[in-house]
């Protein structure tokens, strides 16, 4: 299995559209927005808040990528390529979600330490780890969605669900320009989002703050749900081959 | 039976349905270790959804499937099975050489790559990208895939569907050395000379049953038939009955016998004084095969 997972990480690794968008996108505008001055508070306050707001938005653009690739893969006839090799099914799913799990951190990696080394963030070692581990761990529900997408949809269309999603959950996540400045109906839909309260676990915690228990309830609220999805997703793909 | 006798595929009356289309119909079959046998059909004669049933891809609706006397299912995960699949199979963004790493990798006993990539006659393809091969050598990879784990089975369907005389060559030149090496080797092919060339056995199957089975002489003798005319006047019923003759055909002055055994036949007309304007045609090997597989043929029964 880990060569699988070996074998799974070369292919993200040369994957234009992770690259773009779980990587350099997320640090090119984090140094954008940062600039623009959007994000509440002073100036280095403004730098942590748009470096949480772009680590999230990279560790979504991963975990989306992640999920179109099985759609990829089953085009290719590659998953069942695989029920003729000795790899169970259960390890072919583990070798994929450990994949997804890897993906994130570049992304999420590349824009904290542009913060701090570009934009100067300074923080606590502890809270510097509690971002890192909430940032990381906080992927599980889009990577599920992103996955129930690319076993329910076929190549292209997934792709392109998965793009839309990541892109709306970003933008009316509050994760390009802060909930602040929305209209106050958007902010109460925002406020709603996985993609907020994900953000928002981290948001709380860099300025010093205990995550709110609300943000920890809705996202696990919504890991169930795209939970579900995703193994409904799983179980049609199994029945259509 | 232990299980270290069993044959490497045992199919017993297996039977599966798409919707209301029967594509395989109470199908019986074993194959010992070590013989390399063909499957041999035309399109939509149910080879693919044969290979789908022994491999575990598909469960039947009746009957039983194994390998090696085990649960197809479990022959694949203790690395006993190496197949190709008719379509797909190859996956982007990596290289000859890492692809077939990693499937090594997940055999207990692979054989050395170095080996397989002469064996596939890709040794200078190893560096180049999977998505980035034409069809002949795409097919070559698909093909080391199944054999990079060192399997006691190996399964190809349809390997040379897609590629030209020249490809289809190099592809079989690849498969010789396997056959050597006592492994059990079960092909499916449209191709007649493929499967007379290429295999110890024929299994013909047609309309999701077994047709005929036997080796490739045999099946020769049933599909291949010599067509000779004559020009004949009068009474032509006795020529069915001239040895080796399976079918008579009257247009105008001709007679046209279908022989299974062309000198016997023209003998018989000459000892008859009935050899005048004599044409021996041999046999369009597609043409009488695809008569076998589409018509009721009687003839197909003699040999099973």
């Amino acid at each position: 299995m880990l060569g699988y997972i070996r074998f799974e990480l070369i292919r993200t690794a040369r994957d234009g559209g992770y690259v773009v968008f779980g990587l350099i996108m997320p640090v090119v505008m984090y140094l954008v927005f940062t600039d623009l001055g959007l994000a509440p508070g002073d100036e280095h306050d403004a730098a942590i808040y748009t470096m949480v707001s772009m680590a999230a938005y990279g560790g979504l653009g991963a975990a989306f990528n992640n999920g179109s690739g099985i759609a990829e893969d089953r085009a290719a006839g590659w998953l069942r390529r695989l029920r003729l090799t000795p790899l169970t099914p259960a390890q072919v799913i583990a070798g994929k979600v450990v994949t997804g799990a890897v993906g994130v951190v570049p992304g999420i990696a590349a824009v904290l330490l542009t913060g701090a080394l570009v934009n100067h963030v300074t923080l606590t070692p502890g809270r510097w780890l509690a971002i890192v581990v909430l940032l990381w761990a906080g992927t599980i529900p889009f990577s599920l969605l992103g996955l129930g997408n690319g076993y329910r949809l076929t190549g292209q269309s997934a792709a392109m669900a998965n793009l839309m999603t990541m892109l709306v959950l970003s933008i009316v996540g509050g994760l390009w320009v802060p909930v602040s400045g929305f209209p106050s109906w958007l902010r109460a839909l925002a406020e709603w989002t996985p993609s907020n309260g994900y953000a928002s676990l981290s948001w709380h915690v860099a300025f010093g703050a205990a995550p709110g228990a609300r943000e920890i309830a809705m996202l696990t609220v919504w890991l169930v749900v795209f939970g579900l999805y995703a193994m409904y997703g799983y179980r049609r793909a199994g029945r259509t081959g | 039976m232990r299980s270290d006798e069993s044959p490497a595929v045992l199919l017993s009356s297996v039977t599966r349905n798409f919707g209301p289309v029967r594509a395989v119909d109470r199908i019986t079959l074993t194959i010992p270790r070590g013989q390399t046998v063909a499957l041999l059909g035309p399109n939509g004669a149910g080879k693919s959804t044969t290979i789908g049933l022994l491999l575990g891809l598909l469960a039947p609706d009746s009957g039983r499937a194994a390998l090696f006397g085990r649960d197809p299912v479990q022959a694949v995960r203790q690395g006993l099975v190496g197949a190709m699949p008719q379509e797909g199979g190859l996956i982007g963004r990596v290289t000859v050489r890492e692809l077939l790493s990693f499937v090594a990798g997940t055999y207990p006993a692979p054989l050395p790559l170095d080996r397989v990539l002469r064996l596939a006659q890709i040794t200078q393809l190893r560096d180049r990208r999977v998505d980035r091969l034409s069809g002949g050598q795409a097919q070559r990879v698909r093909f080391a895939t199944a054999v990079v784990g060192d399997p006691d089975l190996v399964v190809l369907d349809e390997p040379t569907a897609a590629l030209d005389v020249t490809a289809r060559r190099e592809f079989w030149d690849g498969m010789r050395d396997l056959a050597g090496q006592g492994k059990t080797i079960l092909f499916s092919t449209h191709y007649l000379d493929e499967a007379d060339e290429r295999s110890d056995r024929v299994i013909v199957v047609g309309r999701g049953r077994v047709i005929a089975d036997g080796t490739s002489d045999e099946i020769k003798r049933v599909v291949a038939l010599t067509t000779v005319s004559v020009t004949v006047t009068g009474e032509t019923a006795w020529l069915s009955a001239l040895p080796g003759v399976r079918h008579l055909d009257i247009r105008g002055d001709r007679a046209h016998l279908r022989s299974a055994d062309p000198d016997a036949t023209v003998m018989a007309l000459a000892q008859a004084g009935a050899v005048r304007n004599l044409e021996v045609t041999p046999a369009d090997l597609e043409d009488a095969f695809v008569a076998l597989t589409t018509e009721d043929a009687p003839i197909a029964e003699e040999t099973m």
